[in-house]
């Protein structure tokens, strides 16, 4: 049994005069892998920045319409972007670890929320993101090395191993395995795999191979519309629309 | 044109002449340099040449006196002490300050590219501007002591800031989004991203770039001039508002003695703002090599 | 005295505010998402609360207390004994002032003695009661801010935007620096102006300020052969020297120079531009004015004077080259690859490259650097004072003596004159054509490299 962690109703996101999403209704459920798949430019990384609002921090964005996490609206005056974030975590294209220790990026955000009461308690915090994010082994002699000095699939697991620490209740990863070789990406994508147990999930990939390989639900969008939405096995057997037919068949890409 | 025809004489000749005139080119660049550069050596060989003599434990911790023998620097070095303090106290803070405002958090509105036409502006206006801003403002409209630290760091202070928010700017431009993106992504508000991340990261751009604008306050001496730090020192100072002379208008004064006696004197004194100098923009280069990030 | 003790005891108590009310937050911390923010962020509300205030009023009572207290020693009885007339009574008052303030100093006036002791009693009573003032609004803010503290209360939001007040007002310090200058030298050289024609300021060719001979005043303050001066050693002959080596220099360290060679040569080219200008003015009237002179002589001149046009402008030339350099350095590299690459696929050699190709593609860029270097010349001070001489002249003649407004400037402002004389303000009057001429080339300019760079990206 699922229950809808967020809820978008008729979100449209301008850039300037330029409409990027057009009307976009979705739920993501708790427990499970939701991916968004498109064709490049086609504005699921777009939405799914909405839903943390990291698109305030772009000048001249604009969302009109809905998002609710567990009912509440996050675009609301009295929603603190802020915190925010510290409940809808995000992952990004690129690894991007602070230039600091492997220790200082994963207790950073725990320090400024003050989730911390002392220096054990960081400490075990660290070691449980670490550990979640299955670096901990690799890691734990070297805490004190630069983030920046590690493999750039141990540093993406480091970012994911950030985003845990503050203890999310969603977790947004936007093509984490991009700029990723395909040993790193399966590694990552186990990981994804396991921490669905604890958060809700949402990834953005070009690649539908591993949407179908990871996530239970899929959506589809195309130029800046949500085209379909189901469950990933109905999406990639039996779609339901010409288009996204089109584009898991290879028409267009 | 056919195939042969690039054998022919004409065309050998042609060719020739044109690898003459390549090479010319190039002996002409190369020429140039070297020119410049000669006239480098010659001005540090006649300053050495005149000055080194003078460099004793006498000069390096006298002040300034109407007899050249016992004439020393060490007045004036400190009231090039103090005014450089008063000018950093002002200009890094307010400097860095401007730069984290326009960098990171300025609307674009009109108003805000006035501030950022006028810092250019700020930075290429001529300095004895500035002295005439100074001796206008801080000697004859707030009555603030002439001929001192306080009032020659003012004024150096705001001739230095535009500098310090220039290459603030671009130390700040410098740290790429994605540090940004993650801190905003647990979490992080505007100002603690700001703080914490990106301001770190991009301090050593904004030091190299605050030892540069010291460096040329430091060898200042038109600003100086318009607030009176022309005066005859012969005693260190001994706080900001004390009246003092700075270094370059020590070697300034020097030059104007007639007796030849002063000649040792001044090329000494240069000797010793240029190695404050080359310490200063070595501090800077290390500091760039060391800590500057590739991204 | 007093004042600066409080101003002590507020930051004392701003940091104690600190503590407590941060030790006060994290009582009501009950874990995560308890609380707005951290219990830091309350601890620096408080802190501001109790500081700003209170500095504000501090700031207040500083500035209305000096006329407190001279109402204050005015009404005591010594004050009857006091001249009445101003001048006097002005300097009997100043010195007794100082005798208050240092007790070491011997009275020269017995009626400045007299007025010591009410002037310390009047400073310390409206020391006391500012002091007072001052800690009651430190204390009344800092409760204010302690009620604040409430789990939900937003103190990081608080903090942040006074945060952001301070890098605001950092960033309108440029504004007020540009407006102090514009100001100041529009108000003084108004003043010049009330007494000179500005038409015979700048169409006049006699220059003679210190003179007072004449009918009319204006006549002395025809700036043109300063003007004349100025375009002739800073954008004529350091010109001539600093282009070409300049723009050489940078074709052979951006297209001939081995990348080790470049990296050395590069820097010490810079060092030409760090050195001080009282450096470059020493050398100039040291080494290279005498060598002018006897130069001068050599080709038949009679009585060459040691001061020249020609020293000045050529050394002013070689400050310059770094400059010129940089500049033609930056529009090289910003004429793409592909340009230079044609033209050597056809097979001509890089010198012809360069002159046929990327010079005309750079040529705004480089341009634009030549119009910077310009401003930068005609606004140098410290080498025409050493070495261009004074007299105000129209002449051709290289090897004549030259003066040039940045030399007037420093002229009419130093040595002791009257501030209000024509002859001083003039200076400012001076300054404001600087002002105005350096800021046009500068705004031309950075339009042109801007231009020149969106060209190509």
């Amino acid at each position: 049994m699922t229950e809808t962690k967020l809820t978008a109703r008729n979100v449209d996101v301008f850039y300037g005069q330029k409409k990027a999403i057009n009307d976009v209704s979705i739920d993501i459920d708790n427990g499970l892998v939701t991916a968004f798949i498109g064709p490049s430019g086609c504005g699921k990384s777009t939405f799914l920045r909405t839903l943390n609002r990291m698109n305030d921090t772009i000048a001249g964005a604009r969302v009109d319409g809905q998002i609710l996490l567990d009912g509440e609206d996050i675009y609301a005056a009295s929603m603190d972007a802020v915190a925010l974030r510290a409940r809808v975590g995000m992952v990004f294209q690129k690894p991007n670890p602070f230039p600091k220790s492997i220790y200082e990026n994963i207790a950073y955000g725990p320090r400024i929320h003050g989730l911390a009461a002392s220096k054990a308690d960081m400490d075990r915090i660290v070691e449980s993101a670490l550990t979640k994010a299955g670096l901990w082994e690799e890691v734990k002699d070297r805490l004190t090395d630069a983030g920046t000095a590690l493999s750039g699939g141990q540093q993406q697991r480091l970012c994911i191993a950030r985003a845990i620490a503050v203890s999310p209740e969603v977790i947004l990863m936007d093509e984490p395995c991009s700029a990723l070789d395909p040993i790193a990406t399966a590694r990552i994508e186990e990981l994804i795999d396991e921490l669905k147990e604890s958060f809700a999930i949402v990834i953005v990939t070009h690649s539908m191979q591993q949407a179908a390989r990871v996530s239970q639900r899929t959506a589809f969008f195309h130029l800046g519309s949500l085209v379909e939405y189901g469950e990933t096995d109905q999406i990639f057997t039996n779609p339901r629309e010409t288009r996204t037919k089109d584009y898991i068949t290879g028409r267009y890409g | 044109m056919s195939k042969s025809d690039w054998n022919s004489p004409e065309a050998v000749k042609r060719l020739a002449k044109r690898h003459a005139a390549e090479r010319r080119f190039k002996a002409i660049g190369l020429g140039a340099i070297v020119l410049s550069l000669a006239f480098l050596a010659l001005l540090l060989f006649i300053m050495l040449r005149n000055g080194l003599g003078g460099l004793d434990w006498t000069f390096l911790s006298g002040s300034d006196s109407t007899d050249a023998s016992v004439a020393g620097v060490w007045g004036a070095a400190k009231g090039s002490l103090l005014t450089m303090l008063v000018t950093l106290l002002i200009s890094f803070p307010m400097g860095v300050l401007a730069a984290i405002y326009l960098e990171e958090f300025a609307p674009r509105k009109r108003w805000i590219e006035w501030v950022e036409v006028s810092i250019n502006n700020l930075a290429a206006v001529p300095s004895i501007i500035f002295g005439l801003l100074g001796l206008a403002v801080f000697i004859n409209t707030l009555n603030m002591p002439r001929s001192s630290p306080l009032v020659g760091g003012l004024t150096l202070a705001l001739m230095t800031m535009p500098v310090i928010v220039i290459s603030g700017r671009n130390a700040i431009k410098a740290v790429p989004p994605s540090i940004r993106e993650a801190a905003y992504g647990i979490g992080a508000s505007k100002v603690q991203t700001t703080f914490h991340h990106v301001l770190p990261l991009a301090l050593p751009g904004i030091l190299t770039g605050t030892i540069i604008g010291m460096a040329r306050a430091l060898g200042e001496t038109a600003p100086l001039l318009m607030i009176g730090m022309r005066a005859f020192i012969a005693t260190p100072p001994d706080s900001l508002t004390a009246p003092s002379s700075v270094l370059p208008m020590q070697i300034f004064l020097w030059s104007d003695e007639i007796d030849k006696a002063f000649v040792q004197n001044t090329s000494a004194a240069i000797i010793v703002l240029l190695v404050f100098l080359l310490a200063m923009n070595g501090i800077a280069i290390y500091l760039r090599n060391k800590f500057e990030v590739r991204w | 005295m007093i004042l600066t003790g409080v101003l002590l005891a507020v930051l004392g108590l701003g940091l104690v505010g600190w503590f407590a009310a941060r030790a006060r937050a994290r009582l009501l911390y009950k874990g995560r998402g308890s609380m707005h923010s951290m219990p830091t962020y309350h601890g620096w509300h408080m802190a501001l609360w109790i500081l700003v205030p209170a500095l504000l009023a501090w700031g207040v009572w500083q500035a209305i207390m000096p006329g407190l207290v001279n109402g204050a020693v005015f009404a005591d009885p010594a004050a009857a004994t006091l001249p009445t007339d101003p001048m006097t009574l002005g300097a009997v008052m100043s010195e007794a002032y100082n005798l208050a303030a240092d007790p070491s100093a011997a009275a020269f006036n017995p009626e400045a003695q007299a007025m010591v002791e009410p002037i310390r009693a009047a400073q310390t009573r409206f020391g006391l009661i500012g002091a007072a003032l001052v800690l009651v609004v430190a204390i009344a803010g800092g409760g204010y801010g302690f009620t604040r503290i409430r789990p939900d209360f937003r103190a990081r939001t608080q903090v942040e935007r006074a945060v952001l007040a301070v890098l605001l007002i950092a960033s309108l310090m440029a504004i007020l620096t540009t407006f102090g200058i514009v100001a100041s030298l529009l108000f003084e050289a108004g003043l010049f102006f009330k007494d000179v024609s500005p038409i015979a300021f700048l169409t006049g060719t006699h220059w003679s300020p210190a003179s007072t001979s004449g009918t009319d005043i204006s006549d002395n303050f025809g700036a043109v052969p300063l003007f004349w001066g100025t375009i002739y050693i800073g954008a004529i002959i350091a010109m001539i020297v600093a282009i070409p080596l300049g723009l050489m220099s940078a074709i052979y360290l951006t297209q001939y120079a081995a990348p080790a060679a470049r990296k050395w040569l590069k820097p010490m080219l810079e060092i030409l531009a760090g050195i001080p200008t009282v450096v470059y003015g020493y050398f100039a009237a040291l080494t290279v004015a005498p060598l002018i002179r006897d130069f001068a002589a050599g080709i038949g001149m009679e009585n060459p004077s040691t001061e020249s046009a020609l020293a000045a402008g050529l050394v002013m030339g070689v400050m310059i080259i770094p400059f010129v350099s940089s500049m033609a350095d930056d529009a090289l590299a910003a004429v793409p690859r592909a340009m230079s690459d044609g033209s050597l696929a056809l097979g001509s050699t890089r010198s012809e490259t360069i002159k046929k190709v990327l010079l005309p593609a750079a040529l705004p860029g480089i341009v634009a650097g030549v119009m910077l270097a310009i401003s930068r010349a005609i606004g140098e001070t410290m080498i025409v004072v050493m070495a261009a001489g004074a007299a105000a002249r129209l002449s051709a003649n290289p090897f004549d003596t030259m003066t040039t407004v940045t030399y007037q400037i420093v002229q009419m402002l130093t040595g002791d004159q009257e501030f209000n004389s024509p002859k001083t303000l003039s200076a400012f009057a001076l300054g404001l054509v600087l002002f105005v001429v350096t800021l046009i080339l500068n705004i031309v300019a950075l339009r042109v490299v801007k231009r020149f760079r969106e060209a190509y990206e």
